[in-house]
């Protein structure tokens, strides 16, 4: 297993992460050490949030004056959870239905790929935000349940025609592999290929794709945070002292997820750089370890064949070579 | 007859697609605890739509096109993300040259450098890039890089230089793994045979064979830049053609001038498209005559 030394770290670092955020009620508190005002001993307001990274603030707080580094253990179980499952789904649901177009009916793909160019042409994050703005684009009362379901479906589907013509054109590259045409051959069906034939090649394929698209979801999730749309939908009550003219709160992530965290701090860097740099750097962090785990699985599952044909040919480029002239093979001429 | 019909069939469905996933939200109505579907809801407002399309004539339909800024801030837009083309092209190119004429061993270590660019988030430099230049103001009180959009102003070098950072790298990833590969054709041996220095193979021989390449790649770049221009635009405060999009948008627009402005927005695309396409047909055309 050490040739898969940095997918297991990454994953043990990622899975602690995650643990530790949804043991977060357990041994942290609840309102993420909540304090605006400082007073000393006399009642005199001596400073107010945000606090800047500090013994006491580890790294700051936020306008609302809680502890982030508290806020972002909390919010960081939304932030895996939500890239992970729909990561999965979209790979999943794409690549049975990739299959199933290859196998059972190659005349559709042509159709399929018409139906879904509008996402060739249109960048993702616009699609999500023009299809996410009436459930999450303001604050409502409907359960966060709904809306995150439907905030996952939006976001699986995007993904969704991508990997479908991915799974698609992978499958057709194998059915013309020589093991599957005389699997064929010998009358198997076309189960029997799904099974014995494919799915081997699927399951890592498959497991590449999902970091892959887990780095795509993470991505497009922080780009719709900077439109105010966040997983889970907003906060009634909004960034503390950031009212607008007509006494509107400034949008606030209701899950702290911390894509939200990035979205709605993002005009802080002025005054508290730190509120926003933090949740970036964290982001930037898992998206290092999941990049790290994608390029450590790409060598590992695209080299492997790569590797075999190399040592093929070296085994077939070591000629018994001797290149001393010996005085038995040549006539040497005095 | 044939060809006819099915390209028919092809247009019927792009437009059912494009009706299909716009109109997502009314498919999937939001109960009180879970996504309930509704499908006359649905049926209802595709009709509308497509009415609105076919009366595209009338002058109630597009009235923001007469309203808002469009074309100003499409042109805007649009100077934006050619010049930044042309920058992160020629950047790329140049950098790519270098980090191939340099010794290997300087070379493998910005290639990491240059793979290191792929993970970092297209939000942390542009927020970068706003804090430098936000720095710089305070530290020197030098304010020769204008950054904001407001009171009309339209910057164009902080934008430029912050857009076509990322997609230049993914540029340069994708030119150094071409032109390495390019190096072991039977014809850069020959050159070398035929006593070609390695600097002048690279630069004449290997950059013109690699150039159409190039420009099917420019498809992914134009791709990428898109998306950071719209995040820059928002975030600058820039009044460029993403402004107008979502006021259209957010006053619950029609969906005529909905339509409109995605093909705007991917007129580029289509453009760099059908380039690529050309070329790569005039090519076949010409590795067939010299088969």
């Amino acid at each position: 297993m050490s040739r898969y030394k940095k997918t297991i770290i990454g994953t043990a670092l990622l899975l602690i992460l995650f643990v530790l955020s949804c043991l977060y009620p357990y041994y942290a508190p609840i309102d993420f050490n909540h304090q605006i005002l400082i007073r000393d001993e006399h009642g005199k307001v001596i400073d107010r949030a945000p606090f800047p990274p500090s013994q006491e603030h580890w790294l700051g707080t936020t306008r609302n004056g809680e502890d982030l580094h508290l806020v972002l253990l909390y919010g960081a179980k939304f932030t895996l959870i939500t890239a992970f499952v729909v990561a999965v789904l979209r790979v999943l649901l794409g690549g049975i239905f990739g299959m199933v177009l290859s196998l059972w009916a190659p005349f559709l793909k042509g159709y399929f790929k018409d139906f879904f160019l509008t996402m060739r042409y249109i960048p993702a994050i616009l699609v999500a935000y023009i299809l996410m703005l009436p459930v999450a684009g303001a604050p409502n009362d409907v359960g966060i349940s709904s809306i995150v379901t439907y905030q996952i479906i939006i976001l699986v589907f995007i993904g969704f025609p991508s990997v479908t013509l991915f799974a698609s054109d992978l499958t057709d590259e194998l059915l013309k592999t020589s093991f599957v045409q005389s699997s064929y051959l010998l009358g198997a069906s076309k189960l029997h290929i799904i099974k014995r034939q494919l799915l081997p090649y699927m399951r890592s394929y498959g497991i590449l794709f999902t970091v892959q698209q887990i780095l795509s979801t993470l991505q497009i999730t922080m780009q719709l945070s900077i439109f105010y749309i966040y997983l889970g939908g907003q906060n009634r009550a909004g960034v503390f002292g950031y009212d607008d003219a007509s006494g509107n709160p400034k949008p606030a992530s209701l899950s702290n997820e911390w894509a939200g965290l990035i979205g709605q701090n993002f005009t802080e860097f002025v005054l508290a750089p730190w509120i926003v740099f933090m949740p970036l750097i964290g982001f930037f962090f898992v998206i290092v370890v999941v990049n790290m785990i994608k390029k450590e699985l790409e060598d590992q599952i695209l080299g492997v064949q790569l590797m075999k044909r190399k040592r093929k040919k070296k085994k077939d480029g070591q000629l018994p070579v001797n290149l001393s002239p010996s005085s038995e093979k040549f006539d040497f001429i005095q | 007859m044939k060809r006819v019909l099915r390209s028919l069939i092809r247009i019927g469905l792009i437009l059912a697609g494009f009706f299909f996933i716009f109109h997502l939200p009314t498919l999937f109505g939001i109960g009180k605890d879970s996504v309930e579907i509704h499908g006359n809801i649905f049926w209802m407002a595709v009709n509308s739509d497509l009415q609105s399309i076919l009366q595209i004539m009338d002058p109630m339909y597009l009235r923001f096109f007469k309203e808002l800024e469009i074309a100003e801030s499409y042109q805007y837009s649009m100077t934006i993300l050619f010049a930044s083309l042309v920058v992160i092209i020629i950047a790329a190119i140049g950098m790519a040259l270098l980090i191939l004429i340099v010794p290997e061993k300087v070379r493998n270590r910005l290639k990491s450098g240059v793979n290191f660019f792929e993970a970092v988030p297209d939000l942390l430099i542009i927020f970068l890039f706003q804090f430098f230049v936000i720095t710089l103001y305070k530290t020197t009180g030098l304010k020769f890089l204008q950054l904001y959009g407001m009171f009309g102003h339209k910057p164009y070098f902080v934008p430029i230089v912050t857009v076509s950072f990322l997609p230049m790298f993914l540029l340069l990833q994708f030119l150094i793994r071409v032109m390495t590969e390019e190096q072991s054709q039977p014809y850069v041996l020959y050159a070398k045979a035929k006593g070609i220095g390695r600097v002048r193979t690279l630069f004449i021989h290997i950059i013109r064979n690699v150039f159409p390449l190039l420009v099917l790649q420019l498809r992914t770049i134009i791709w990428v830049l898109l998306s950071n221009i719209y995040l820059v635009e928002s975030l600058f405060n820039i009044n460029g053609f993403t402004r107008q999009f979502f006021i259209i948008i957010q006053q619950g627009g029609d969906f005529t001038s909905l339509v409109l402005c995605l093909l705007m927005f991917c007129l580029p695309l289509l453009i760099i498209e059908a380039i690529g396409w050309l070329l790569s047909k005039r090519i076949k055309g010409k590795e067939a005559i010299s088969l």
